[in-house]
């Protein structure tokens, strides 16, 4: 019984991240319509600029979460608009042109933080990164709780940025109806650099959240590539109460599958329920979720 | 007219460029083909071992050499995946129509290498790749009567031999009568904690418990609270440098400490990069281990002290270091006993006949068993002790006294 809650626990805390690491592709494929394969290798420079600053100025890594996120943000501005937006105004050109950028793009990223950072490992030790919580019997590691609570104040901010703003309404309208909210008079050119901001941000995030209690180096990116991708489509595409579902249910079932199956069979699980939803439930737990 | 006429000449010019550069390659340098992985998760691996091919390569060429000639090595980036390391060998061998190839740092790597070649026929020295088929002609359907059609060449052991000087420490001091083992679903890590059950069996201890990991792995606490649930007296991990260094931290952060020994099968355990990263939570962890740098060979403190020098204090050579160092060693002494004609087939009889000291130790290329061309070494035991790497098995060659019996809770507070 000890051994089933502490593996509820953490399979909960883990797929919190993964949601927020999903949240910020599933958003851009709703909006551009396309899976953005630099996700983790955005992810990572998030990560390497949360190192900087905690190695050369001593900032905790959750503080530079002010920081750091900003940068990552204006970062996916200019790449959507500088590289994926003048593909996407030619029409002759196809929508999976864009998701090759985005490869290319991932690459350049890789090879810029080799070259300015090397192959070496980083970690970020902090004073609290070995701290554990005793909850009776269950420890719990304290920054995947703060990771945790942190990832659901963003989903929360995001909602509410979705729903009750402008901004958000807008965001809604062009990832329904690019067309109609042209129409409308939302400039779809705006929202779609804007929302691949917004999703650079968020998986930037995650990143940092990630790194007091993970490591890092240049290629730590395609990992989470494939959870991101996982979690967008058994979320069902560009939903994103689809893709926090989506990451609790990987979070759990991975975790389970490492405890009663076998640790090394941990990704099997994830895909094995991936190809369940793509044959039994092709719309994503979206469709069940109604939303 | 005019622009026919440059044409001519600047296809003149080409021309002699072309012909000059033929006449050229007898005395330009000998091209060696290297095959390691420089980017991906295994990189911090790859770089050591290239920094140590070309220190050990400046070396070669300050004192005059192969017979007058300059010695290049070609790298090629297998990025810890065997389909690239495939494509690199072939990309090595049909390309940069290398004579040899050296490298080959992940098992499963190495052996997709080895494959391209053997059927190339261009010898292959391996220097890191452990798993033990790659020296065992049945498993490229040759026979061990086959040596002269066999192009596979290795300087480490095997990783069924990696514990075996382990188990001296084992059976005299810390008798444990049980042991878990955890390692990466890879080639090296089945193979590795096979052997090492087998190993088990034979002293007489209790294997309770074989569980496997994918490298990469954010939480192993899952893994680790069965570990503890099955309370062994010692723990064997089979890992790369961050996943042992996660494997470490994490067991420091659920209080696992029963276990009389941590115990890490080499590869990322004697790096510097899990010390710096699995910080306090790296003391007193023991690691079977290749070479130390206080071993009694000629040059190897030498080596180290130079690596150390160019490289800085946070990069200090472990094994996989001195493994590429004396790989590059091996080719330069085999090259120069081709007598100017640098083929496959020349370089593959100078291998043959090889019999050198590196700073590795000695090179001779054997059979036993299953295997040929496999040259056998003593391995060791080393601890983490203060923050250092420190040789403590066997005791007459030791540099440091063990830490035993190990108080992990105070280690780790």
């Amino acid at each position: 019984m000890e051994l089933f809650l502490q593996t509820l626990i953490y399979g909960l805390l883990i797929g919190g991240l993964y949601a927020v690491i999903g949240i910020g592709m599933t958003l851009i494929m709703g909006v551009l319509g396309i899976i953005n394969l630099a996700h983790g290798q955005i992810m990572m420079v998030g990560m390497y600029l949360a190192w900087v600053f905690w190695t050369f100025m001593g900032i905790d890594p959750y503080l530079s979460l002010f920081l750091a996120v900003p940068l990552v943000f204006l970062l996916g501005i200019f790449l959507s608009k500088y590289f994926l937006q003048p593909l996407i105004e030619k029409e002759s050109i196809l929508p999976e042109n864009q998701v090759l950028m985005t490869v290319g793009i991932g690459m350049v990223l890789v090879e810029l933080a080799r070259f300015i950072f090397t192959s070496d490992y980083k970690s970020v030790e902090t004073s609290y990164s070995s701290e554990t919580i005793a909850l009776g019997n269950i420890s719990i590691s304290l920054p995947m709780l703060i990771a945790f609570v942190i990832a659901i104040a963003l989903t929360l901010g995001l909602f509410q940025l979705l729903m009750k703003t402008d901004l958000g309404r807008s965001i809604r309208a062009t990832a329904q109806d690019k067309d109609a909210a042209t129409l409308m008079g939302i400039s779809s050119k705006k929202i779609t650099i804007l929302t691949y901001g917004i999703g650079s941000g968020l998986v930037g995030a995650a990143g940092i959240l990630l790194l007091p209690m993970y490591y890092l180096y240049p290629d730590v990116g395609p990992i989470f590539t494939i959870k991101a991708f996982v979690i967008t489509i058994l979320g069902g595409l560009g939903s994103p109460i689809g893709a926090i579902a989506g990451g609790i249910v990987l979070g759990v079932a991975e975790t389970f599958g490492a405890t009663y199956i076998s640790m090394g069979y941990r990704d099997a699980v994830g895909l094995v329920i991936f190809l369940l939803v793509l044959v039994f439930l092709p719309g994503g737990l979206k469709q069940v979720l109604k939303i | 007219m005019k622009i026919k006429k440059l044409l001519t000449i600047l296809v003149v010019v080409l021309m002699m460029v072309g012909i000059n550069s033929c006449g050229k390659k007898e005395t330009g340098p000998i091209k060696i083909g290297v095959l390691l992985p420089l980017t991906g998760h295994m990189a911090n691996f790859g770089t050591m071992e290239k920094n140590s091919y070309e220190m050990a390569k400046d070396k070669i060429n300050a004192n005059g050499g192969i017979n007058g000639r300059k010695l290049e090595f070609v790298y090629e980036d297998d990025t810890g995946k065997p389909d690239v390391g495939r494509a690199g060998a072939e990309k090595l061998i049909n390309v940069n129509k290398v004579p040899m190839i050296a490298g080959g740092y992940s098992s499963s790597v190495t052996f997709a290498a080895a494959a391209v070649a053997q059927q190339y026929r261009v010898p292959f020295l391996v220097n890191t790749g452990s798993v033990d088929k790659i020296t065992q002609p049945e498993a490229f359907n040759l026979t061990t009567n086959d040596g002269a059609k066999f192009y596979i060449y290795r300087m480490n052991p095997p990783v069924s031999e990696y514990a075996s000087g382990l188990e001296g420490l084992l059976s005299q001091i810390v008798k444990p009568k049980s042991v878990f083992i955890i390692h990466e679903n890879t080639a090296f890590g089945t193979k590795g904690a096979k052997s090492f059950a087998k190993t088990a069996k034979k002293l007489g201890i209790e294997v309770k418990g074989n569980h496997q990991y994918s490298a990469g792995t954010v939480d192993f606490k899952p893994l680790l609270l069965n570990a503890k649930k099955a309370n062994p007296d010692m723990v064997y991990m089979i890992s790369y440098v961050m996943d042992a260094a996660m494997l470490m931290k994490q067991a420091r952060q659920i209080e696992f400490t029963t276990p009389k020994l941590f115990v890490g099968a080499g590869a990322g355990f004697t790096m510097p990069a899990f010390k710096e990263n699995a910080g306090k939570a790296s003391e007193d962890v023991v690691s079977a281990t290749l070479w130390h740098q206080s071993l009694p060979i000629k040059g190897a403190k030498e080596y180290f002290d130079k690596y150390v020098e160019k490289f800085g204090k946070d990069h200090t050579p472990d094994y996989h270091g001195a493994e590429a160092y004396s790989a590059a060693q091996v080719v330069a002494d085999v090259l120069k006993r081709c007598n100017g004609k640098y083929t496959p087939e020349t370089i593959k009889k100078a291998l043959d006949a090889t019999n050198m000291m590196t700073v590795f130790g000695p090179v001779k290329f054997t059979s036993y068993g299953k295997k040929i061309h496999q040259n056998k070494m003593n391995t060791y035991v080393v601890q983490w002790i203060n923050g250092n790497l420190k040789l403590i098995w066997p005791e007459d060659l030791a540099n440091a006294k063990f830490v035993y019996p190990i108080d992990w809770a105070a280690n780790w507070k």
